[in-house]
Protein backbone atom coordinates (compact mmCIF):
# COMPACT_ATOMS: atom_id res chain seq x y z
CA UNK A 1 0.00 0.00 0.00
CA UNK A 2 1.40 3.36 -0.99
CA UNK A 3 1.91 5.61 2.07
CA UNK A 4 -0.66 8.70 0.80
CA UNK A 5 -3.05 5.75 1.58
CA UNK A 6 -1.88 4.41 4.40
CA UNK A 7 -1.87 7.71 6.25
CA UNK A 8 -5.89 8.32 4.43
CA UNK A 9 -6.68 5.38 6.56
CA UNK A 10 -4.39 6.44 9.94
CA UNK A 11 -5.31 9.94 9.53
CA UNK A 12 -5.76 10.08 13.23
CA UNK A 13 -2.33 8.23 13.82
CA UNK A 14 0.11 9.34 11.50
CA UNK A 15 1.98 12.76 12.87
CA UNK A 16 5.19 13.34 12.07
CA UNK A 17 6.83 16.91 13.27
CA UNK A 18 9.55 17.81 11.23
CA UNK A 19 9.45 21.27 12.34
CA UNK A 20 11.20 21.90 15.64
CA UNK A 21 13.54 24.31 14.36
CA UNK A 22 10.14 26.40 14.39
CA UNK A 23 8.86 25.38 17.86
CA UNK A 24 10.16 22.17 19.35
CA UNK A 25 7.44 19.16 19.56
CA UNK A 26 7.15 16.95 21.95
CA UNK A 27 8.10 18.26 25.05
CA UNK A 28 9.58 15.79 27.46
CA UNK A 29 6.57 14.99 29.66
CA UNK A 30 7.69 16.77 33.25
CA UNK A 31 7.85 20.55 30.85
CA UNK A 32 3.92 19.63 30.63
CA UNK A 33 3.82 18.45 34.10
CA UNK A 34 5.29 21.35 35.52
CA UNK A 35 3.50 23.75 34.01
CA UNK A 36 0.20 22.36 34.85
CA UNK A 37 1.47 22.18 37.81
CA UNK A 38 2.55 25.19 38.72
CA UNK A 39 -0.67 26.93 37.31
CA UNK A 40 -3.29 24.44 39.34
CA UNK A 41 -1.30 24.22 42.93
CA UNK A 42 1.40 27.10 43.57
CA UNK A 43 -0.08 29.84 41.46
CA UNK A 44 0.98 33.19 42.73
CA UNK A 45 2.16 36.55 41.46
CA UNK A 46 6.51 36.41 41.71
CA UNK A 47 7.52 39.36 43.73
CA UNK A 48 4.26 40.34 44.67
CA UNK A 49 2.99 40.56 48.21
CA UNK A 50 4.28 37.87 50.79
CA UNK A 51 2.32 35.11 51.14
CA UNK A 52 3.52 31.56 50.56
CA UNK A 53 2.84 31.17 46.81
CA UNK A 54 4.36 34.04 46.06
CA UNK A 55 7.40 33.19 47.58
CA UNK A 56 7.30 29.97 45.63
CA UNK A 57 7.05 31.34 42.74
CA UNK A 58 9.77 33.72 43.51
CA UNK A 59 11.90 30.30 44.42
CA UNK A 60 10.41 29.07 41.13
CA UNK A 61 12.32 32.04 38.92
CA UNK A 62 15.35 31.83 41.26
CA UNK A 63 15.78 28.03 39.82
CA UNK A 64 14.88 28.44 36.66
CA UNK A 65 17.96 31.36 36.32
CA UNK A 66 20.24 29.19 38.10
CA UNK A 67 19.85 26.69 36.06
CA UNK A 68 20.43 28.53 32.98
CA UNK A 69 22.99 30.26 34.66
CA UNK A 70 24.75 26.61 34.92
CA UNK A 71 23.29 25.96 31.12
CA UNK A 72 25.18 29.05 29.38
CA UNK A 73 28.45 28.61 32.26
CA UNK A 74 27.77 32.34 33.46
CA UNK A 75 28.13 33.12 37.20
CA UNK A 76 25.77 35.41 38.10
CA UNK A 77 22.02 34.48 37.60
CA UNK A 78 21.27 38.12 38.28
CA UNK A 79 22.41 38.81 34.70
CA UNK A 80 19.96 36.34 33.09
CA UNK A 81 16.63 38.27 32.60
CA UNK A 82 13.53 36.49 31.78
CA UNK A 83 11.60 37.82 27.87
CA UNK A 84 8.77 36.36 25.81
CA UNK A 85 10.94 34.84 23.09
CA UNK A 86 14.39 35.06 21.76
CA UNK A 87 12.33 38.20 19.62
CA UNK A 88 11.82 39.72 22.51
CA UNK A 89 15.08 39.06 24.07
CA UNK A 90 16.85 40.67 20.99
CA UNK A 91 14.59 43.54 20.69
CA UNK A 92 15.81 44.55 25.02
CA UNK A 93 19.33 44.48 23.63
CA UNK A 94 19.39 46.21 20.80
CA UNK A 95 17.10 48.94 21.66
CA UNK A 96 18.63 48.86 25.10
CA UNK A 97 22.14 49.25 23.83
CA UNK A 98 22.23 51.26 20.79
CA UNK A 99 22.08 55.01 20.59
CA UNK A 100 22.38 57.93 18.11
CA UNK A 101 24.84 57.69 16.07
CA UNK A 102 25.98 53.55 16.75
CA UNK A 103 26.95 51.97 13.28
CA UNK A 104 25.99 48.05 13.89
CA UNK A 105 27.55 45.17 12.11
CA UNK A 106 25.15 41.77 11.57
CA UNK A 107 25.30 39.11 8.98
CA UNK A 108 22.65 37.71 5.99
CA UNK A 109 21.95 34.97 7.71
CA UNK A 110 19.62 37.34 10.58
CA UNK A 111 16.30 36.62 10.87
CA UNK A 112 13.60 39.29 10.73
CA UNK A 113 13.89 39.26 14.71
CA UNK A 114 16.83 41.05 14.01
CA UNK A 115 16.41 42.49 10.34
CA UNK A 116 13.46 44.69 11.73
CA UNK A 117 14.49 46.23 15.12
CA UNK A 118 17.63 46.88 13.03
CA UNK A 119 15.32 48.83 10.12
CA UNK A 120 13.89 50.24 12.75
CA UNK A 121 16.23 52.68 14.39
CA UNK A 122 17.66 52.89 10.88
CA UNK A 123 14.80 54.03 9.40
CA UNK A 124 14.58 56.10 12.26
CA UNK A 125 17.98 58.00 11.86
CA UNK A 126 19.12 56.21 15.12
CA UNK A 127 21.92 53.67 13.55
CA UNK A 128 23.68 52.55 10.51
CA UNK A 129 24.45 49.01 9.81
CA UNK A 130 26.36 46.75 7.09
CA UNK A 131 25.80 43.22 6.42
CA UNK A 132 28.17 40.40 5.86
CA UNK A 133 27.31 38.54 3.08
CA UNK A 134 26.98 34.78 3.56
CA UNK A 135 28.35 31.67 0.79
CA UNK A 136 25.56 29.68 -0.13
CA UNK A 137 26.43 27.26 2.21
CA UNK A 138 25.85 29.82 4.91
CA UNK A 139 29.31 31.09 5.69
CA UNK A 140 29.88 34.58 6.59
CA UNK A 141 32.50 36.33 4.53
CA UNK A 142 35.05 37.03 7.35
CA UNK A 143 37.32 39.50 5.36
CA UNK A 144 34.66 41.57 4.16
CA UNK A 145 34.03 41.92 8.06
CA UNK A 146 37.27 42.75 8.38
CA UNK A 147 36.62 45.89 6.14
CA UNK A 148 33.27 46.52 8.02
CA UNK A 149 34.44 48.38 11.24
CA UNK A 150 33.91 51.49 11.31
CA UNK A 151 35.01 54.39 14.37
CA UNK A 152 31.68 54.54 15.42
CA UNK A 153 31.03 50.72 15.34
CA UNK A 154 29.68 49.46 18.61
CA UNK A 155 28.09 46.02 18.19
CA UNK A 156 28.65 42.93 16.25
CA UNK A 157 25.41 40.76 15.69
CA UNK A 158 25.74 36.81 15.36
CA UNK A 159 23.02 34.18 14.25
CA UNK A 160 24.62 31.71 15.89
CA UNK A 161 23.15 29.26 13.17
CA UNK A 162 21.21 29.71 10.72
CA UNK A 163 17.07 28.70 10.75
CA UNK A 164 17.16 27.46 7.18
CA UNK A 165 20.19 25.69 6.51
CA UNK A 166 21.50 25.19 9.95
CA UNK A 167 24.97 26.09 9.47
CA UNK A 168 26.59 27.09 12.72
CA UNK A 169 28.36 30.52 12.71
CA UNK A 170 32.35 30.31 13.31
CA UNK A 171 31.69 32.07 16.72
CA UNK A 172 34.93 32.31 18.63
CA UNK A 173 36.90 34.09 15.27
CA UNK A 174 34.18 36.16 15.09
CA UNK A 175 34.30 37.43 18.78
CA UNK A 176 37.76 37.72 18.82
CA UNK A 177 37.65 40.09 15.32
CA UNK A 178 35.02 42.37 16.80
CA UNK A 179 36.50 42.33 20.72
CA UNK A 180 39.93 43.56 19.01
CA UNK A 181 37.98 46.44 17.63
CA UNK A 182 36.26 46.82 20.87
CA UNK A 183 32.68 46.32 19.35
CA UNK A 184 30.30 44.24 21.39
CA UNK A 185 28.76 41.34 20.73
CA UNK A 186 24.76 39.81 20.20
CA UNK A 187 24.69 36.13 19.53
CA UNK A 188 21.09 35.02 18.51
CA UNK A 189 20.64 31.76 20.15
CA UNK A 190 17.29 30.88 18.90
CA UNK A 191 18.52 27.81 16.88
CA UNK A 192 21.28 26.67 19.35
CA UNK A 193 20.41 27.24 23.06
CA UNK A 194 19.72 23.64 24.28
CA UNK A 195 21.10 22.50 20.76
CA UNK A 196 24.50 22.94 21.10
CA UNK A 197 26.91 24.31 24.41
CA UNK A 198 27.30 27.82 24.69
CA UNK A 199 29.78 28.55 27.28
CA UNK A 200 29.53 32.32 27.59
CA UNK A 201 31.79 33.33 29.54
CA UNK A 202 34.51 31.44 28.72
CA UNK A 203 33.44 32.59 24.53
CA UNK A 204 33.39 36.35 26.41
CA UNK A 205 29.61 36.85 24.98
CA UNK A 206 28.47 40.15 25.82
CA UNK A 207 24.58 39.61 25.03
CA UNK A 208 22.82 36.31 24.03
CA UNK A 209 19.43 35.81 23.01
CA UNK A 210 17.56 32.40 23.44
CA UNK A 211 14.41 31.21 23.52
CA UNK A 212 12.72 28.82 25.39
CA UNK A 213 10.06 26.65 23.26
CA UNK A 214 12.83 25.27 20.85
CA UNK A 215 15.94 23.62 21.62
CA UNK A 216 15.36 24.14 25.38
CA UNK A 217 12.01 21.83 25.11
CA UNK A 218 9.96 24.67 27.26
CA UNK A 219 6.50 26.58 26.27
CA UNK A 220 5.98 29.12 24.15
CA UNK A 221 5.99 32.31 25.44
CA UNK A 222 9.47 31.53 27.41
CA UNK A 223 13.01 32.67 26.92
CA UNK A 224 15.84 35.11 27.98
CA UNK A 225 18.70 37.46 27.37
CA UNK A 226 22.09 37.25 29.34
CA UNK A 227 23.85 40.70 29.66
CA UNK A 228 27.39 40.54 30.82
CA UNK A 229 28.16 42.20 33.35
CA UNK A 230 29.33 45.65 32.97
CA UNK A 231 26.90 46.32 30.59
CA UNK A 232 23.86 48.36 31.41
CA UNK A 233 20.60 48.91 29.10
CA UNK A 234 18.46 50.48 28.84
CA UNK A 235 14.54 49.14 29.71
CA UNK A 236 12.25 48.61 26.70
CA UNK A 237 9.78 47.93 29.41
CA UNK A 238 9.22 50.28 32.50
CA UNK A 239 6.35 48.87 35.53
CA UNK A 240 5.60 46.89 38.18
CA UNK A 241 8.44 44.86 39.69
CA UNK A 242 6.68 44.25 43.57
CA UNK A 243 10.10 46.32 45.01
CA UNK A 244 10.82 49.39 45.50
CA UNK A 245 7.06 50.29 44.98
CA UNK A 246 7.64 53.66 46.53
CA UNK A 247 9.53 55.33 43.86
CA UNK A 248 8.46 56.25 40.46
CA UNK A 249 11.49 55.07 38.93
CA UNK A 250 11.64 51.40 38.11
CA UNK A 251 14.60 49.89 39.85
CA UNK A 252 18.22 49.43 38.10
CA UNK A 253 19.17 46.67 39.77
CA UNK A 254 19.16 43.65 37.78
CA UNK A 255 17.17 41.22 37.16
CA UNK A 256 14.58 43.64 37.65
CA UNK A 257 15.82 46.49 35.44
CA UNK A 258 14.78 44.57 32.29
CA UNK A 259 11.70 42.62 33.87
CA UNK A 260 8.06 44.84 34.06
CA UNK A 261 4.87 43.31 34.78
CA UNK A 262 4.22 39.88 35.76
CA UNK A 263 6.31 37.17 34.31
CA UNK A 264 5.31 33.71 32.85
CA UNK A 265 5.65 31.65 35.74
CA UNK A 266 4.11 28.46 34.85
CA UNK A 267 5.70 28.69 31.30
CA UNK A 268 9.00 29.35 33.10
CA UNK A 269 7.98 26.01 35.40
CA UNK A 270 8.01 24.09 31.98
CA UNK A 271 11.04 25.95 30.57
CA UNK A 272 13.02 24.67 34.04
CA UNK A 273 11.64 20.99 33.32
CA UNK A 274 12.74 21.28 29.51
CA UNK A 275 16.21 22.18 30.69
CA UNK A 276 16.57 19.71 33.41
CA UNK A 277 15.42 17.01 30.91
CA UNK A 278 18.68 18.53 29.08
CA UNK A 279 20.76 18.15 31.75
CA UNK A 280 20.01 14.78 32.95
CA UNK A 281 19.85 13.36 29.29
CA UNK A 282 23.60 15.59 28.66
CA UNK A 283 23.65 17.97 26.14
CA UNK A 284 26.48 16.31 24.32
CA UNK A 285 24.37 13.13 23.73
CA UNK A 286 21.48 15.01 22.53
CA UNK A 287 24.03 16.92 20.12
CA UNK A 288 25.20 13.22 18.76
CA UNK A 289 21.86 12.23 17.95
CA UNK A 290 20.43 15.84 16.42
CA UNK A 291 24.15 15.38 14.38
CA UNK A 292 23.38 11.95 13.52
CA UNK A 293 19.52 12.05 12.39
CA UNK A 294 20.55 15.32 9.77
CA UNK A 295 23.31 13.31 8.56
CA UNK A 296 20.71 10.41 7.82
CA UNK A 297 18.07 12.83 6.75
CA UNK A 298 20.88 14.54 3.80
CA UNK A 299 22.25 11.43 3.01
CA UNK A 300 18.70 9.73 2.37
CA UNK A 301 17.87 12.74 0.27
CA UNK A 302 20.30 12.73 -1.84
CA UNK A 303 19.16 9.37 -3.00
CA UNK A 304 16.15 11.70 -5.10
CA UNK A 305 17.41 13.20 -8.19
CA UNK A 306 14.70 16.12 -8.47
CA UNK A 307 15.65 17.54 -5.08
CA UNK A 308 17.78 19.74 -4.71
CA UNK A 309 19.33 20.14 -0.77
CA UNK A 310 20.63 24.11 1.01
CA UNK A 311 23.00 23.61 3.72
CA UNK A 312 26.13 21.97 4.72
CA UNK A 313 26.46 18.28 3.54
CA UNK A 314 28.86 18.14 6.51
CA UNK A 315 26.41 17.60 9.38
CA UNK A 316 28.87 18.37 12.72
CA UNK A 317 28.55 22.09 11.08
CA UNK A 318 24.88 22.39 11.42
CA UNK A 319 22.11 22.20 13.77
CA UNK A 320 19.45 19.77 13.17
CA UNK A 321 17.67 21.64 9.80
CA UNK A 322 18.15 21.72 6.28
CA UNK A 323 16.24 23.12 3.22
CA UNK A 324 14.96 21.71 -0.41
CA UNK A 325 13.29 22.18 -3.02
CA UNK A 326 12.00 19.59 -5.68
CA UNK A 327 12.75 20.73 -9.35
CA UNK A 328 11.24 24.04 -9.69
CA UNK A 329 7.34 22.57 -7.45
CA UNK A 330 6.57 25.46 -5.15
CA UNK A 331 7.62 24.82 -2.09
CA UNK A 332 4.41 25.45 0.36
CA UNK A 333 2.71 22.89 -2.60
CA UNK A 334 5.41 20.23 -1.71
CA UNK A 335 4.67 21.12 2.09
CA UNK A 336 0.97 20.87 1.57
CA UNK A 337 1.07 17.34 0.05
CA UNK A 338 3.57 16.31 2.46
CA UNK A 339 0.74 17.13 5.42
CA UNK A 340 -2.29 16.51 3.59
CA UNK A 341 -1.08 13.30 2.21
CA UNK A 342 1.59 11.80 4.63
CA UNK A 343 0.92 13.44 7.85
CA UNK A 344 4.16 15.29 7.47
CA UNK A 345 4.51 18.29 9.40
CA UNK A 346 7.58 20.88 7.57
CA UNK A 347 7.55 24.65 6.99
CA UNK A 348 7.76 26.23 3.45
CA UNK A 349 8.38 29.70 2.46
CA UNK A 350 11.16 32.36 3.82
CA UNK A 351 11.66 31.47 7.28
CA UNK A 352 11.61 34.71 8.33
CA UNK A 353 14.79 34.96 6.92
CA UNK A 354 14.89 36.78 3.22
CA UNK A 355 18.81 37.93 3.14
CA UNK A 356 19.59 34.09 4.04
CA UNK A 357 17.33 32.75 1.24
CA UNK A 358 19.08 35.78 -0.95
CA UNK A 359 22.27 33.85 0.00
CA UNK A 360 21.53 30.92 -1.04
CA UNK A 361 19.65 31.37 -4.30
CA UNK A 362 15.46 30.45 -3.12
CA UNK A 363 14.60 34.48 -2.75
CA UNK A 364 11.83 34.86 -3.21
CA UNK A 365 10.21 31.56 -3.75
CA UNK A 366 11.89 30.27 -0.80
CA UNK A 367 12.29 26.50 0.49
CA UNK A 368 10.56 23.44 2.42
CA UNK A 369 12.59 23.46 5.59
CA UNK A 370 12.86 19.89 7.41
CA UNK A 371 13.94 19.85 10.99
CA UNK A 372 14.00 16.88 12.97
CA UNK A 373 14.26 17.07 16.75
CA UNK A 374 15.61 14.76 19.59
CA UNK A 375 12.60 12.74 19.49
CA UNK A 376 12.90 11.96 15.94
CA UNK A 377 14.14 8.50 14.35
CA UNK A 378 15.77 7.03 11.89
CA UNK A 379 12.29 5.14 11.03
CA UNK A 380 10.55 8.96 10.55
CA UNK A 381 13.27 10.22 8.26
CA UNK A 382 12.69 6.79 5.98
CA UNK A 383 9.00 7.30 5.52
CA UNK A 384 9.81 11.03 4.94
CA UNK A 385 11.90 10.40 2.10
CA UNK A 386 9.68 7.88 0.92
CA UNK A 387 6.38 10.15 1.24
CA UNK A 388 8.73 12.57 -1.15
CA UNK A 389 9.34 9.77 -3.66
CA UNK A 390 5.70 9.53 -3.46
CA UNK A 391 5.29 13.00 -4.26
CA UNK A 392 8.05 13.27 -7.24
CA UNK A 393 6.14 9.98 -8.88
CA UNK A 394 2.81 11.44 -8.55
CA UNK A 395 3.72 14.37 -10.41
CA UNK A 396 6.06 13.37 -13.00
CA UNK B 1 6.52 42.12 73.99
CA UNK B 2 8.23 40.03 70.78
CA UNK B 3 11.55 41.44 69.61
CA UNK B 4 12.93 40.51 66.06
CA UNK B 5 15.48 41.65 63.31
CA UNK B 6 15.02 42.18 59.81
CA UNK B 7 16.80 42.50 56.64
CA UNK B 8 15.28 44.00 53.57
CA UNK B 9 16.80 43.93 49.92
CA UNK B 10 16.53 45.84 46.72
CA UNK B 11 14.92 43.10 45.04
CA UNK B 12 13.02 39.92 45.01
CA UNK B 13 15.73 38.41 43.52
CA UNK B 14 18.43 39.22 46.23
CA UNK B 15 16.04 38.25 48.95
CA UNK B 16 15.62 35.09 47.18
CA UNK B 17 19.29 34.52 46.55
CA UNK B 18 19.97 35.12 50.54
CA UNK B 19 17.32 32.66 51.22
CA UNK B 20 19.40 29.64 48.91
CA UNK B 21 23.25 31.33 50.28
CA UNK B 22 21.84 30.74 53.97
CA UNK B 23 21.10 27.35 53.04
CA UNK B 24 24.34 26.71 53.89
CA UNK B 25 24.27 27.92 57.56
CA UNK B 26 22.17 27.38 60.50
CA UNK B 27 20.75 30.19 61.39
CA UNK B 28 16.90 30.55 61.87
CA UNK B 29 14.93 32.43 59.72
CA UNK B 30 11.92 33.28 57.78
CA UNK B 31 10.99 34.64 54.74
CA UNK B 32 8.05 37.52 55.34
CA UNK B 33 6.36 40.48 54.00
CA UNK B 34 8.37 43.89 54.58
CA UNK B 35 6.60 44.99 57.67
CA UNK B 36 4.72 48.55 56.95
CA UNK B 37 6.26 49.82 59.67
CA UNK B 38 9.74 49.77 57.40
CA UNK B 39 8.87 50.32 54.31
CA UNK B 40 5.46 50.51 52.03
CA UNK B 41 7.55 48.57 49.36
CA UNK B 42 5.71 45.03 48.74
CA UNK B 43 8.81 42.93 48.65
CA UNK B 44 9.73 39.74 50.77
CA UNK B 45 12.38 40.59 54.10
CA UNK B 46 14.58 38.14 56.13
CA UNK B 47 13.09 37.84 59.85
CA UNK B 48 15.97 36.53 62.13
CA UNK B 49 17.03 36.20 65.90
CA UNK B 50 18.53 39.68 66.73
CA UNK B 51 21.44 38.08 68.63
CA UNK B 52 22.31 36.40 64.57
CA UNK B 53 21.51 39.68 63.05
CA UNK B 54 25.40 41.11 62.43
CA UNK B 55 27.21 38.41 61.64
CA UNK B 56 24.53 36.96 59.19
CA UNK B 57 24.38 40.34 57.32
CA UNK B 58 27.95 40.44 57.53
CA UNK B 59 27.55 36.71 55.49
CA UNK B 60 25.75 37.84 52.92
CA UNK B 61 27.76 40.73 52.46
CA UNK B 62 30.84 38.59 52.01
CA UNK B 63 28.50 36.66 49.36
CA UNK B 64 27.86 40.11 47.44
CA UNK B 65 24.42 40.73 47.99
CA UNK B 66 23.25 44.19 48.73
CA UNK B 67 21.06 44.33 51.62
CA UNK B 68 18.68 47.44 51.75
CA UNK B 69 18.40 48.12 55.30
CA UNK B 70 18.55 46.12 58.79
CA UNK B 71 16.09 46.86 61.24
CA UNK B 72 15.14 46.04 65.02
CA UNK B 73 11.43 45.82 65.49
CA UNK B 74 9.53 45.69 69.06
CA UNK B 75 5.91 44.41 68.15
CA UNK B 76 3.45 44.18 70.53
CA UNK B 77 -0.03 42.56 69.14
CA UNK B 78 -1.57 44.70 66.81
CA UNK B 79 -0.44 48.03 67.09
CA UNK B 80 2.55 49.57 65.12
CA UNK B 81 5.39 48.25 66.41
CA UNK B 82 8.55 50.03 67.36
CA UNK B 83 11.54 50.75 64.64
CA UNK B 84 15.08 51.25 64.97
CA UNK B 85 17.29 51.30 61.47
CA UNK B 86 20.50 49.51 63.25
CA UNK B 87 22.24 48.75 59.72
CA UNK B 88 26.06 49.52 60.40
CA UNK B 89 27.75 48.75 57.15
CA UNK B 90 30.33 45.74 57.76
Amino acid sequence: MLKAEHHKNNRETLNLYFDNAATSWPKPEPVYQAAEKQMRQMHGNPGRSGHTRTLEADRLLYRVRATLTALFQVKDPSRIIFALNATDALNIALKGLLNKGDHVIHTALDHNSVLRPLARLRHDGIITTTTIPCSSEGDPDLHFLEKAYQSNSVLLVINHASNVIGTIAPLNEMIESAHHRGVKVLVDAAQTAGAIPIDAEAMDLDLLAFTGHKSLLGPTGTGGLYVKNGIELKPLREGGTGSQSERDQHPESMPERLEAGTLNSSGLAGLLAGVDFIQETGLVNIRKHEVAIRDYLYQRLQEIKAVRLFGPADSEKCVGSLSLNIKSADCGEIGYLLEDQFGILTRSGLHCAPLAHQAIGTFPQGTVRLSPGYFTSTADVDYLVDALKEIISFSS
Amino acid sequence: MAVNCYITFPSTYSAIRAENLLKQKDYPYKMVPVPRAISSSCGTALRCDCKDIFSLASFLRQQDLDLEGIYRLEESGMKMPKVEDINVES
